[in-house]
């Protein structure tokens, strides 16, 4: 699973997912990519399973991209406990996701075999998402 | 490779009127280069993103046609999108002299399909898309292109290897490598017991947190 290798704090508080992606919004490394359309925070977990699910998708070939990562940790309070006394434990490391971020690139692979195994990752995510292309190989509605 | 756009001055600025004009079909514009005075102006969104997406995009070359003003030869410098909707939201045109030479990016195109692909079962890794190349307005190639059917494993192109089109030169560094044949990676499928320790939570792997402050260490010595 995707985390950090070192950290300044061991505990964060959890913020805001107002916005869109305005960095990151761009297929910038292969040809096609998976967009994100709503805010959510998306876990180790399911970052890696829709990677696995991505390579497997292509079979053999091609290059996958992972253009999020998992930098913001997320504590949970044991069960049967009451409210205060502190904090709880890190659990697990999330990505903050705002609409237009692109979460996954590929190469290598046609349009048709790129859309199925984006449509067999997407499964695996928490929110809705769309099939990008490089800015000007998109076509014009 | 030229393209005709009109655009309109405009004398209200800010967030608000610039959300005002996009609501009303247009989007705000500037002009600026060759030492005149920067203009700020509204043009059509739909008219400008269908010649950045035509074969030359972003290197079209464009007859401004100004209201109230004669004709501009611009080429786009910057443009912004929107992330969602990838729908144009502000556009930057850069004044051109047709006699000055002038540095943009250029597309790179992939030719033919790689021998080793199907010998060897290599992968085609474009690395570089885009080169810099210096030229006149006039004579900005729409793309380049690159022929990669000779290419076996592990042999790559680099810049040096492109033939110039003799009205224009790579700026980019010579050595930089545009496109190369690589093995693929295959990944092994977990073991039975890896699967499943990766299954339990790793509540026990945390990261290592930097410390603040003083080190043992240096407390001693003081």
């Amino acid at each position: 699973m995707l985390m950090p290798k070192k950290v300044k704090y061991r505990k964060q508080q959890r913020g805001r997912m107002r916005g869109l992606a305005w960095r990151g919004s761009s297929v910038a490394f292969g040809d096609y990519g998976l967009m994100s359309l709503e805010p959510c925070w998306l876990t180790d977990r399911q970052i890696e399973a829709a990677r696995v699910a991505l390579t497997r998708g292509i079979k053999r070939g091609g290059k996958v991209w992972i253009r999020v990562f998992p930098d913001k940790p997320i504590t949970k309070k044991p069960q049967e406990t009451r409210m205060g006394k502190g904090k709880g434990a890190p659990e697990g490391w999330v990505a903050v996701i705002k609409p237009g971020r692109i979460l996954f690139e590929m190469e290598g692979v046609s349009v048709v075999e790129a859309r199925a195994a984006m449509r067999l990752a997407s499964a695996k995510l928490p929110m809705k998402t769309r099939f990008a292309r490089r800015f000007g190989e998109e076509t014009l509605s | 490779m030229e393209a005709v756009l009109e655009a309109v001055r405009r004398d209200q600025f800010g967030r608000n009127n610039a959300g005002r004009l996009r609501r009303e079909g247009r989007i705000p514009a500037v002009i600026y280069g060759q030492a005149s005075a920067a203009e700020s102006v509204a043009v059509d969104p739909k008219s400008l993103l269908r010649i950045l997406h035509s074969q030359g995009g972003a290197n079209t070359l464009i007859a401004l046609k100004l209201e109230g003003g004669g004709d501009l030869r611009v080429l786009v410098k910057e443009y912004q999108l929107d992330p969602v909707s990838h729908g144009l939201l502000h556009a930057d045109f850069y004044r051109v002299a047709m006699d000055r030479v002038i540095r943009v990016t250029v597309p790179i195109h992939l030719t033919g399909e790689a021998k080793s692909a199907k010998a060897e079962g290599g992968i085609v890794d474009f690395v570089h898309r885009e080169l810099v190349v210096e030229c006149l307005p006039g004579d900005i190639p729409e793309s380049i292109a690159v022929d990669v059917t000779e290419l076996m494993l592990h042999d790559g192109v680099r810049v040096r290897d492109i033939a110039t089109g003799g009205t224009w030169k790579p700026v980019s560094d010579a050595d930089m490598l545009i496109v190369h044949v690589v093995a693929p990676k295959t990944e092994a499928e977990p073991a039975a017991a890896e699967a499943t320790a990766a299954a339990a939570p790793a509540a026990a792997a945390e990261p290592e947190v930097i410390k603040k402050g003083k080190t043992e260490k240096e407390d001693e010595k003081a």
